[in-house]
């Protein structure tokens, strides 16, 4: 079968979204969100199905098996953001839901080409497909002055790294004349040039903003609380998830050869994020920058992954963004169905949430304790098997750093586990009652990561597999 | 007489240092947004200039694959652009204001 064949529908979705955008009579454009996400999870089907694999355009594009486990977890992030959004895109801006699901189909197609790229232009192109919707879907609600401001911010951020991203690749293009990745790695090593380690420490620097690494993280907090809720769980996940499908194909191949140069680089950013992102939660009073500094906290951990630099290191890498897919999307869908009940983002708006719906606030406390690593649910796996794959490539002190800021991670999250069970609402408080399409988004989320926590076996494998195919 | 490679890297390299020191000095978004560019161009200069240095290594022929990555990297610009004074212009709607210090409603 054709490897193009999942980005080809992707397209085709879009499309049909966008012609039915422009039929439909405005009061039934809920139906598009229904078109998109069902599309979605058609698709996401059809990876399972089908066996697609090889290459294309002379190598300048593959789908293997690492690229097809990306993809669906775009695909996966993309049908549940479609979802989450129904409810309250058709309370804020019920004549623009067609755009709104058009653009989020079109960032999905830009990362799920990203995933799959081995050639510079491409991926470049591809990068910026993926970025552009981005900035216009966080500043969807026009009338918020903080939507526009977060939108702002992430855009100046996003237009930078791009630029220094495009700079750092003319350089690594300058010294090997060449824009596709396997040929760079077969030259990489023989070259001399300053040139070549210029170009990889300047990539390095601008995907770094792109990822939210410390100390290019300044915009996510700010982004985050800007943003309207229903998007921020698609954001924190599907691109942070390319931003690492592109790190892994660059430079644990095309640059291994010079893996010395920009090691230290790697480390010390790390390092930073771990710590940074897990000190500053702790003061944080609105859960959704809690949640962002969290995230900026969880990027550390997926770099401890990176920096092992061996097939397992990348496998469990894959492992946690399956993990941190169903267990942000799944917080997120929490926050954005107290939001619109209580009207803030407040922690305070989460004390005694189990009096006013247990469901969501056992499925608060399953996304938390995933969070925070709590054994026998999906985020214990996922920062073990980091560690374990850290600790086998030699990085212990690395790991030993991981694990003491995980224990003050615990202390940010049980905080608001808590204050959900044992304090009491605030005064006046109703109970919460959340629409169809959301309760589904929950019960997927919440299962997933409560079965990977019983029973983590089937995914190690194949995310093993997955990054043994690709890394020896 | 023909510039040779190298000095058209280090003005690339000094256009891109210019944009880089303007996006974290002017508080203009305007002027932001162009130093953005500036360093976008210097790409594409570098882009040009590596060309331009692997067709005289190797002679034979023109190596066509830096113009064609500038061009593309034109119209990606064009497009930023065009995305990035569209939320200017919502912003001051918003706010009256295209100055990065008025835009500080979210921090810690």
């Amino acid at each position: 079968m054709q490897p193009l064949l999942i980005d080809l529908s992707i397209a085709a979705l879009a499309l049909l979204v966008f012609v039915a955008d422009l039929l439909m009579p405005s009061e039934e454009k809920r139906g598009l969100g229904h078109l998109a996400s069902a599309g979605l999870v058609l698709i996401l089907l059809l990876t399972f199905v089908l066996d697609m694999q090889g290459d294309a355009f002379g190598g300048a594009y593959v789908l293997d098996p690492l690229a097809l486990w990306f993809k669906r977890v775009f695909l996966l992030a993309g049908a549940l953001a479609a979802l989450i959004a129904l409810d309250p895109a058709e309370q804020a801006f019920a004549r623009r839901q067609g755009e709104y699901y058009l653009l989020l189909l079109l960032s999905l197609l830009g990362m799920s080409i990203l995933s799959s790229a081995r050639e510079l232009l491409l991926i470049v192109v591809s990068f910026e497909l993926m970025s552009l919707p981005l900035y216009v879907l966080t500043a969807f609600t026009k009338s918020s002055k903080l939507s526009g401001e977060g939108a702002l911010k992430f855009y100046l951020v996003g237009a930078t790294s791009l630029a220094i991203t495009l700079f750092g690749l003319s350089l690594v293009f300058g010294a090997t004349g060449t824009t596709m990745l396997p040929e760079i790695a077969a030259n990489a090593g023989a070259i001399r040039s300053p040139l070549l380690v210029l170009g990889v420490l300047t990539t390095l620097a601008g995907l770094a903003f792109k990822i939210g690494a410390v100390p290019f993280h300044m915009w996510v907090p700010d982004t985050y609380e800007g943003a309207a809720t229903p998007f921020v769980g698609f954001l924190a996940v599907a691109p942070k998830a390319a931003g690492f499908a592109l790190l892994v194909r660059l430079y644990l191949v095309a640059f291994a050869p010079l893996s010395v140069r920009f090691q230290p680089a790697l480390l010390a950013l790390c390092v930073l994020t771990l710590v940074v992102g897990n000190v500053l939660a702790l003061t944080q009073t609105n859960i959704k920058r809690l949640l962002a500094y969290s995230g900026i906290a969880q990027i550390g951990y997926m770099m401890v992954g990176l920096l092992a630099q061996t097939g397992e290191g990348v496998g469990m890498l894959l492992f946690y963004l399956a993990a941190y897919l169903f267990t942000n999307v799944g917080a997120f869908a929490v926050v954005c169905a107290v939001g619109a009940a209580s009207g803030s983002d407040d922690i305070r708006a989460y004390r005694g949430l189990s009096r006013r719906n247990p469901a969501l606030a056992l499925a608060m406390l399953v996304f938390l304790l995933s969070l925070g690593g709590i054994p026998f649910v999906a985020g214990f796996w996922a920062k073990m098997g980091i560690f374990i794959a850290a600790w086998h490539a030699g990085l212990h002190w690395l790991v030993l750093l991981g694990a003491g800021l995980a224990v003050v991670g615990v202390y940010y999250y049980l905080r608001i586990a808590r204050s959900l069970y044992l304090d009491d609402p605030e005064e006046g408080a109703q109970p919460i009652t959340i629409g169809a399409p959301l309760r589904l988004a929950l019960i997927v989320c919440g299962t997933a990561v409560v079965l990977i926590g019983i029973w983590p076996r089937p995914w190690f494998d194949t995310a093993l597999d997955a990054a043994k195919s690709f890394l020896h | 007489m023909s510039v040779p490679p190298s000095h058209i890297f280090l003005l690339a390299a000094l256009l891109f240092a210019i944009g880089a020191a303007g996006f974290f000095l002017r508080r203009n978004v305007i002027v932001v947004l162009m130093c953005i560019e500036l360093m976008l161009n210097a790409a594409n200069l570098t882009f040009l200039a590596a060309s331009r240095m692997h067709t005289l290594a190797h002679g034979a022929r023109p190596d066509l694959q830096g113009p064609i990555f500038a061009i593309f990297v034109i119209v990606i610009a064009a497009v930023e652009a065009a995305v990035g004074l569209a939320l200017v212009i919502a912003l001051y709607r918003n706010k009256q204001t295209v100055s990065l210090d008025d835009v500080a409603d979210l921090k810690d």
